[in-house]
């Protein structure tokens, strides 16, 4: 079965293979750090660490304004001729640590990406602008107080126009979704469709690998161009390790140049000497890279970090579903974003693979493998917990191991624990609702319903670590921004780490809680912001 | 500075096991070669690999499944792990091999590797329900990166329906342009007369 036909405009450009981006990707100003045979000293008026999100709209920004931008990746530079559509080949290239990355006590799966392009490589295209609520209760209650919700809104729409993004129709949602759809307007729940950063799409199904057919408006086919084109530099395979912070400034950035799988340093080093530092390693990586240099804003680095837990809920209907087919997502609802003293979380379907739904799927042996094979009358819809906006859901920690790579704790709470509960309830209800004749929750010992939601049963499940699988998609926080420097790792007006006169951090670690959305517009927005700021500031 | 410290209490899950368990050593008891090694092994140790064999012929029961085949995908996966999730997995197969419920079975001290398979079968569920946490986790690893070396392959695909399409890179197309002003001004141009190609 081929792809749908895509109208006009798509049909005659596809018939040329040859992409720019190749051309770019041959470039003079695209160094492939593996294949460094001496170490390299570089030097630029700034230098971004990280080309996802948060880096690759910082590098544009400023290359665009007249600075010399050097960008720094330590993920490999793949392209739509690299994503094949098979796990085996994608997972371990484009995903942090191979896709092996969890919690420290193993209990949470940390999906993050690892390449030119960030995680905006191999995510599921949902485009949200921050709620204007978030925004409110940045202000009041995390003193975030350098930009007004109006002063985003520009930047948001350069944004939607650069990546087309544009809402999608209820008509072009796959069934996976459409289950999800019809199940909460069929109760009254609220619900959309949703935007999503692509053009032309196929309807291949295969984001989470890496668009094969370039239509995914990641950074890697949009900003990371653009920045190049205005005269940037990328450097991939270089992972930052350490700045070398004198009197209140970054003097330097040293660095490890790493082999062509990204596995296992190559011996040779480099050193970035630039007017001005920007990290966008993202949550999780940027905080440690602070860590690494001795910056721990009084001990705040690290700090705060949320992760939108998230558990699902597989449903089997009578009519196929074929969940590994179509956009992965393209409905969402917020019916229970705000419960008020409660964590809320809202609902999105995820889409199907075999790896790792055969892992997610619980049990082992003959059990696991005929609970399995019902995968193409499956459904699978998750409830992603909003955290950070209770005081008694602090979040997680981001920590050094001794080889400096860093660590996450986070202490799944009882509110958390709690919502997790009430969220596999609604998911039931809902699948229920739009026609499943099975609902199965992911735990080990999972609770199988027949066409109605047990309450009491999900109830006395095993909520705890290892007996119900949870996971993150989304990882925010870490490096939070604010004006009160006793409470805040940058200040909110231009990401400016306090207290050092030349470093910002621009990604989604400087969020003071979750967004309560897919967070990649979110980033696009505040970073296109700052950068706009940062150069005018020059 | 303190990392001493906190990377003692930070080892994460694998060292926790390991003060859990009291440190039973590898060397306590021969394992049983399981299975031979098609090929060099990456990261994963030889006694642990012939664990992981054992564990994986158990985990995955589908017909045509090779658990030498998958412990090869798994230490192939795991190479692109971080060095202390290489050397945790290692050590969480030689705790496996030697904890005590798999010591104890009928009278007899065996290592996993030793067990019967319903014997084994027996153990994977003690860990997969056990009161402790680390167990519960380290089955979970277990379990997770066997079941996801085997359906990572191609020959394991047709029970499920599964089968992603061919071909599709070659469609790939100069985007290069989308979302520029030419680009939104060519949007509101007339669409230009051709014809709809079939896929």
């Amino acid at each position: 079965m081929g792809p749908r036909s895509v109208g006009t405009a798509g049909s005659v450009e596809r018939r040329g293979a040859v992409t720019k981006l190749a051309v770019i990707r041959s470039s003079p100003n695209v160094v492939d750090g593996s294949r460094a045979t001496t170490d390299l000293v570089l030097e630029a008026d700034v230098c971004i660490v990280g080309t996802g999100a948060g880096g690759a709209v910082t590098a544009a920004t400023l290359a665009h304004a007249g600075l010399s931008v050097l960008m720094l990746e330590e993920g490999g530079y793949y392209t739509h001729a690299d994503f094949t559509m098979r796990e085996k080949d994608t997972e371990p290239r484009l995903y942090q640590e191979g896709m092996s990355r969890t919690t420290g006590d193993g209990a949470i799966a940390i999906l993050q990406g690892r390449a030119v392009g960030g995680t905006t490589v191999v995510n599921w295209t949902t485009c949200f602008r921050t709620p204007e609520d978030v925004v409110d209760h940045w202000k009041k209650k995390h003193a975030v107080g350098g930009f007004a919700y109006a002063e985003l809104v520009p930047h948001y729409e350069a944004i939607e126009q650069r990546l087309a993004i544009v809402k999608v129709s209820v008509d072009s949602m796959n069934r996976n979704n459409r289950t999800l759809y019809d199940g909460c307007t069929k109760l009254g729940w609220s619900v959309e469709t949703l935007r999503r950063n692509v053009h032309a799409c196929l309807q291949t199904g295969f984001c989470h690998l890496g668009c094969p057919v370039n239509a995914k408006r990641s950074m890697l086919v949009t900003m990371i161009p653009d920045a190049i084109d205005a005269g940037a530099k990328l450097v991939f395979r270089a992972r930052a390790d350490r700045f070398e912070v004198e009197a209140g400034a970054v003097k330097s950035l040293r660095g490890t140049l790493l082999d062509a799988e990204g596995r296992k340093p190559t011996g040779r080093s480099f050193t970035v000497k630039a007017k001005r530092f920007v990290v966008s390693g993202g949550a999780i990586n940027s905080p440690a890279l602070l860590l690494r240099s001795g910056i721990d804003a009084g001990g705040l680095v690290g700090t705060r970090t949320f992760i939108h837990p998230v558990v699902g809920s597989s449903a089997i209907y009578d009519e196929p579903i074929e969940a590994s087919r179509g956009a992965p997502q393209s409905a969402a609802s917020h019916h229970f974003a705000h419960r008020g003293d409660e964590v809320g979380f809202f609902l999105e379907a995820v889409p199907w693979y075999p790896a790792l739904m055969a892992a997610t799927s619980p049990g082992f042996g003959r059990a696991h493998e005929a609970a399995f094979v019902q995968a193409p009358h499956a459904a699978l819809h998750i409830a992603i917990t909003i955290d950070g906006f209770h005081d008694d859901v602090p979040g997680g920690r981001v920590t050094l191991r001794d080889s400096g790579a860093p660590i996450v704790d986070y202490p799944i709470v009882p509110k958390l624990w709690s919502a997790f509960r009430f969220g596999q309830k609604r998911l039931a209800e809902m699948q229920f609702a739009s026609g499943a004749k099975t609902v199965r929750t992911l735990h080990e010992v999972p609770v199988v319903m027949e066409g109605k939601v047990d309450e009491a049963a999900i109830d006395a499940a095993r909520w705890e670590s290892g007996s119900v699988p949870v996971s993150t998609a989304h990882q925010m926080g870490g490096c939070r921004m604010g004006d009160d420097p006793k409470s805040s790792v940058v200040r909110s007006e231009d990401l400016r780490c306090h207290g050092l006169t030349n470093l910002h951090v621009v990604d989604g670690s400087v969020f003071p809680t979750s967004l309560g959305v897919n967070p990649q517009q979110s980033i696009y927005g505040l970073a296109r912001m700052a950068a706009t700021r940062i150069a005018a500031a020059k | 500075m303190g990392t001493s410290r906190r990377s003692f209490l930070r080892t994460g899950l694998l060292g926790g096991a390991l003060l859990a368990f009291g440190g039973l050593g590898l060397s306590l008891y021969p394992s049983k070669e399981v299975g031979v090694a098609t090929g060099p092994l990456l990261v994963i140790e030889p006694r642990a690999f012939q664990v992981l064999v054992a564990v994986a012929s158990r985990i995955v029961t589908a017909k045509d499944a090779d658990p030498v085949a998958i412990a090869h995908g798994v230490d192939r996966a795991l190479s692109y792990a971080l060095p202390e999730t290489q050397e945790g997995l290692n050590k969480l197969l030689g705790l496996f091999e030697n904890a005590l419920p798999g010591l104890v079975f009928d009278g007899h001290v065996k290592p996993f590797t030793r067990l019967s398979p319903e014997s084994q079968d027996a153990v994977l569920e003690r860990w997969r329900t056990s009161r402790i946490a680390l167990r519960r986790i380290g089955y979970q690893a277990l379990r997770k990166l066997a079941l996801a070396a085997y359906y990572m392959e191609e020959s394991s695909w047709e029970p499920l329906a599964y089968q992603p399409p061919r071909g599709f890179s070659a469609m790939a197309y100069d985007d290069s342009q989308v979302g520029t002003p030419e680009w939104v001004r060519a949007q509101s141009a007339p669409p230009a007369p051709s014809n709809e190609e079939a896929p």
